[in-house]
């Protein structure tokens, strides 16, 4: 159903990787630890895939927790597929709803960066019920953007525009070879980095690293307003549920304005709480530390319970 | 054939969000005449600006100029695959897709070559649906009606019936089945022929595992199969719960086949936020892995208290909790929201069921929370309704709690 992980990876992603059928799709994904345990979902954004959260499987799984690692359609080992009209804000949603309808996930734990974040939470607001804690890192659940980063016009916005977005993007492979390893604080090995870089080796199978940039609700009438502006609306549904807020402040995409902008939103989240030496990929800056705060977070507030 | 279509500039307007889509057919009916032409339909007609699938008519409207081929179909899926969050129905899709053959004269084989080549789902998969075994109806105290069963989209749907004449057919709702019917089954059987279904998911009907198998759409698909397989006319609609959030629907969708209904302690919602009861239910069943029907018949009741053996009966379709996958959906299926995946449909339906002129009885047991504001919403709905008959005591499962005095009302006001 997926593609076979190469042997090189072993060492550093041991994990079985499972397949699920989701809208019609492959989504790969891992899942560790207690079968019983409370299930932890590690979403991770733009353009990075399970590899990222490596750090957490361990530590969550030993707590007694059961993380889960998908790949977005289009990213990591999911199905890559060359329609842009697949890959939208409202279909991820729906692929991760898909698999937490399949998994038959109770009072589970959204953990997720970048675009994690939206896609997330927006699919545990199609589940309300049933989302017992969240954890945001880097990530942002509103229209417009605070960073200077997406104002700029280099890099950002001439990397998501037409044409030269393209060049940028799929000629060049700005973000899908050379995103994550560039940012790397700690500095990342060759080997780690061509963990991230690898699933985008199939010609033209790179299509969601110039999707998801297009995807951002900037103005009204953008692609991804109408969702984000529905998950902004209905975040007061998720007063009872135990929030953090963990964050890279160095990080130039969301900045700690972006973090502040969230507290406002949802004022009973904690944190936010402050990682050094970590870039926009701060689960590969700081995985360890990380998830340490998640699972002592997780055990200090069990959630809502039934 | 050259259908008339707006041009591919005026539609491409259209295409930044599908709700505001909605927005823009509602303000442009010119636009949306067109796309309702262009889909081989007379407008006003045909009920297809449901919920998704007037997106697949803009896209045939936007592609088709000329017939469709079966290289739209498959665009159909590639496009718009995934579907939208909470619809992710294949049924639905290929339904649709065989629809769209129809209107192109293409055979309905080559439909199903194209979904097989798309990864549509167009049978059940070896172990996705299970049956209840036969041994677990063995003794039910009262209900004694042999089972008989239908075929609708592969799955079995169970019912039973008593009588003859005009049919009168009686929907259960969540989590029960067609055994809450058994004190009502005998005095109204000397009315009519009274049919019983068990709703796909519920009693002796087959139940698919998998959640998402579940949605509105689904169930009023399957609703309307049973009503057409069986050519019902002429029918007396009885409904309770989401026997009438459903017999409403199929009511709007197919208004030809009925003559009268009787809604009782049902609703149907359209968007609108609901009360605190519901929403607590709705909690509670979403956090349920499984659910025990007989004590939560025995915690709902006001009037009497169910056997052990009636309590048995209740639970006696769900071995498991792999039986209840129906029954743990429906709460969430309910539109709580504007933009709940069926609040555009139930709105559709009701500014349709506004138009019916069918006779309608509301019985409405008196202490049942959940439902306390469907009853004049109901009364706001249709023309002709008769003078509310509320059963003072009486709770949600009115047909337990008083069957046979609501019976003897609803004969009463047949005649």
């Amino acid at each position: 159903m997926i593609r076979p992980k190469p042997p090189w990876l072993e060492s550093l992603f041991p994990w079985k990787q499972k397949a699920i059928r989701v809208n019609g799709r492959n989504m790969a994904y891992i899942d560790e630890g207690d079968r019983a345990g409370r299930p932890v979902l590690l979403l991770s954004g733009n353009p990075t895939w399970g590899f990222l959260y490596r750090d957490f499987i361990g530590p969550l799984a030993e707590a007694g927790f059961r993380p889960i690692a998908p790949d977005w359609v289009g990213a990591g080992y999911s199905d890559h597929p060359r329609v842009d009209s697949a890959l939208t804000m409202a279909h991820h949603i729906a692929d991760l709803v898909s698999l937490m309808d399949q998994l038959r996930l109770r009072d589970f734990v959204i953990v997720g960066q970048d675009w994690g974040g939206p896609q997330g939470v927006g699919a545990a607001l199609q589940r309300v019920e049933r989302l017992g804690a969240l954890v945001l890192m880097n990530t942002w659940l509103f229209t417009g953007l605070l960073s200077k980063f997406h104002l700029s016009p280099r890099p950002w916005r001439s990397w998501s525009a037409p044409l030269i977005g393209q060049f940028f993007m799929k000629r060049h492979k700005v973000l899908s070879q050379h995103g994550p390893s560039a940012l790397s604080r700690r500095g990342m090995n060759p080997e780690e980095a061509r963990a991230y870089h690898h699933v985008f080796d199939e010609p033209d199978s790179d299509h969601v690293v110039l999707t998801w940039p297009r995807t951002i609700p900037m103005v009204e009438g953008d692609r991804g307003w109408a969702d984000m502006k529905s998950i902004e609306g209905r975040l007061g549904e998720l007063k009872d549920v135990p929030t953090l807020l963990l964050w890279a402040p160095e990080d130039v995409v969301f900045p700690i304005e972006t973090a502040r902008r969230l507290k406002e939103l949802m004022p009973w989240a904690e944190g936010p709480v402050e990682f050094d030496n970590a870039s926009h990929f701060l689960q590969d800056d700081r995985g360890p530390d990380l998830a340490r705060a998640v699972v002592e977070f997780l055990e200090r507030r069990p959630g809502v319970r039934a | 054939m050259r259908w008339t279509t707006p041009a591919a500039e005026e539609l491409s307007y259209l295409r930044a969000d599908p709700l505001l889509w909605e927005q823009e057919l509602d303000a442009r009916p010119e636009v949306a005449e067109a796309i309702e032409r262009a889909a081989g339909l007379r407008a006003g007609r045909v009920y297809w600006r449901s919920e998704h699938d007037h997106l697949y008519a803009l896209e045939l409207a936007d592609l088709g100029r000329g017939r469709p081929s079966m290289a739209m179909v498959y665009g159909f899926w590639d496009r718009f695959e995934p579907r939208p969050p909470e619809h992710e129905i294949d049924a639905d899709l290929l339904a649709f897709s065989l629809w769209v053959a129809e209107v192109g004269g293409l055979g309905p084989e080559d439909v199903a070559k194209v979904a097989e080549r798309a990864g549509i789902v167009t049978a059940w998969p070896e172990g996705s649906v299970v049956r209840t075994p036969e041994d677990r109806f063995a003794e039910l105290p009262g209900f004694a009606h042999l089972p008989r069963y239908v075929e609708v989209e592969g799955l079995r749907m169970a019912w039973v019936e008593q009588g003859s004449g005009d049919p009168i057919l009686m929907l259960h709702g969540e989590p029960t089945w067609g055994y809450l019917y058994r004190h009502m089954i005998p005095p109204l059987a000397g009315a009519g022929r009274v049919i019983v279904p068990d709703l796909i998911g519920f009693g002796r009907s087959d139940k698919p595992l998998a959640e998402n198998a579940y949605s509105i759409k689904s169930h009023v698909r399957w609703l309307r199969q049973f009503i057409t397989t069986l050519d019902l006319r002429r029918i007396t609609l009885v409904c309770q719960d989401w026997g009438g959030s459903l017999g409403l629907r199929a009511l709007a969708e197919m208004p030809e086949r009925f003559a009268r209904l009787v809604a009782m302690n049902t609703g149907i919602a359209a968007g609108q936020s609901r009360g605190e009861a519901f929403l607590k239910w709705r909690r509670f069943s979403q956090r349920a892995t499984h659910l025990d029907v007989g004590r939560l018949m025995s915690n709902t009741l006001k009037l009497r208290r169910p056997t052990p053996e009636e309590a048995a009966a209740y639970n006696a379709p769900f071995p498991s909790a792999d039986y209840q996958t129906a029954a743990l959906v429906f709460p969430r299926l309910v539109p709580v929201r504007p933009d709940h995946p069926g609040a555009y449909d139930n709105r559709m339906a009701i500014e349709r069921l506004r138009t019916l002129d069918l006779p309608v009885l509301l019985v409405w047991g008196a202490e049942d929370a959940i439902t306390a504001a469907g009853e004049a919403h109901l009364r706001s709905i249709f023309r002709h309704v008769s003078p509310t008959q509320w059963v003072a005591e009486a709770g949600h499962f009115i047909q337990e709690d008083a069957g046979q005095e609501v019976a003897a009302r609803i004969l009463e006001w047949m005649k």
